[in-house]
């Protein structure tokens, strides 16, 4: 396992509190199959019913929005971070 | 999570002083910890750039995020500014909260400044209801 993925708070209760979980190079889609086979529940948290990213979480893969590059078909390749984002807002 | 948000005087006046430069727009930021203490205030644009609303940049988000982890340091809280109401959380911060930190919220309404810091739980993480919890401030030194 080589791609490093940051787990945001808020997501920490699926993997026992870690904050960062290594997972096998692939596309972004991949990477959150990966996550949910291990920790089940996951993909629900990030993925909407139609299997497209929450609205409300932004990822990166280094510092690239993949939203900018191929969103879920994005490769994430030995060495990189993933970051799953919440968006922070309010008022 | 910790139960109470423990910041220093220096702290907490960066903060303020963050949020009332910021008017009249709220301002926001993100605080980091190191065993349970607060050790630095980030502050940070607020994207919406509106007097009712606020948002962080991903970007900058994402920054922040990197420091805190090549520090070895804890992300302690998000912090906003209301500018005229009290420091206790609206229907939208209620609505949009989404980090599992203490959200602390500064009000600008009275003088000096009012610090408050409050946990939103919700059942799922995008629900748009949740418990307000309020957690203890306190300020060292």
């Amino acid at each position: 396992m080589s791609v490093a993925v940051r787990i945001p708070t808020v997501f920490r209760k699926f993997t026992s509190g870690e904050a960062h979980v290594q997972v096998d190079p692939g596309t972004i889609g991949e990477l959150i199959g990966q996550l949910d086979n291990r920790y089940p529940g996951f993909k629900g948290q990030v993925l909407t019913e139609d299997g497209s990213l929450h609205r409300f979480i932004n990822v990166y893969v280094n510092d690239e929005d993949i939203r900018y590059i191929e969103r879920l078909d994005t490769k994430a390749t030995e060495g990189d971070t993933v970051s799953l984002l919440p968006s922070v807002a309010g008022g | 999570m910790s139960d109470r948000v423990k910041i220093s005087r220096d702290l907490a006046d960066e903060m303020v002083a963050h949020c009332l430069e910021g008017r009249p727009n709220e301002a926001c930021g993100m605080l980091a910890a190191k065993a349970g203490e607060t050790v630095k205030v980030f502050r940070m644009a607020n994207a919406s750039g509106s007097p009712v609303r606020y948002s962080l940049e991903p970007s900058e988000q994402l920054a922040v995020y990197n420091a805190l982890d090549e520090q070895g340091w804890d992300l302690g809280g998000v912090f906003h500014s209301h500018t005229h109401t009290e420091a206790y959380p609206s229907p939208t911060d209620v609505r949009l909260a989404s980090e599992d930190v203490p959200y602390v919220i500064v009000s600008l309404a009275t003088e000096p400044p009012e610090i408050r810091a409050f946990r939103i739980i919700k059942a799922e993480w995008g629900a748009e209801d949740g418990e307000i919890q309020e957690v203890p401030v306190s300020i060292l030194g």
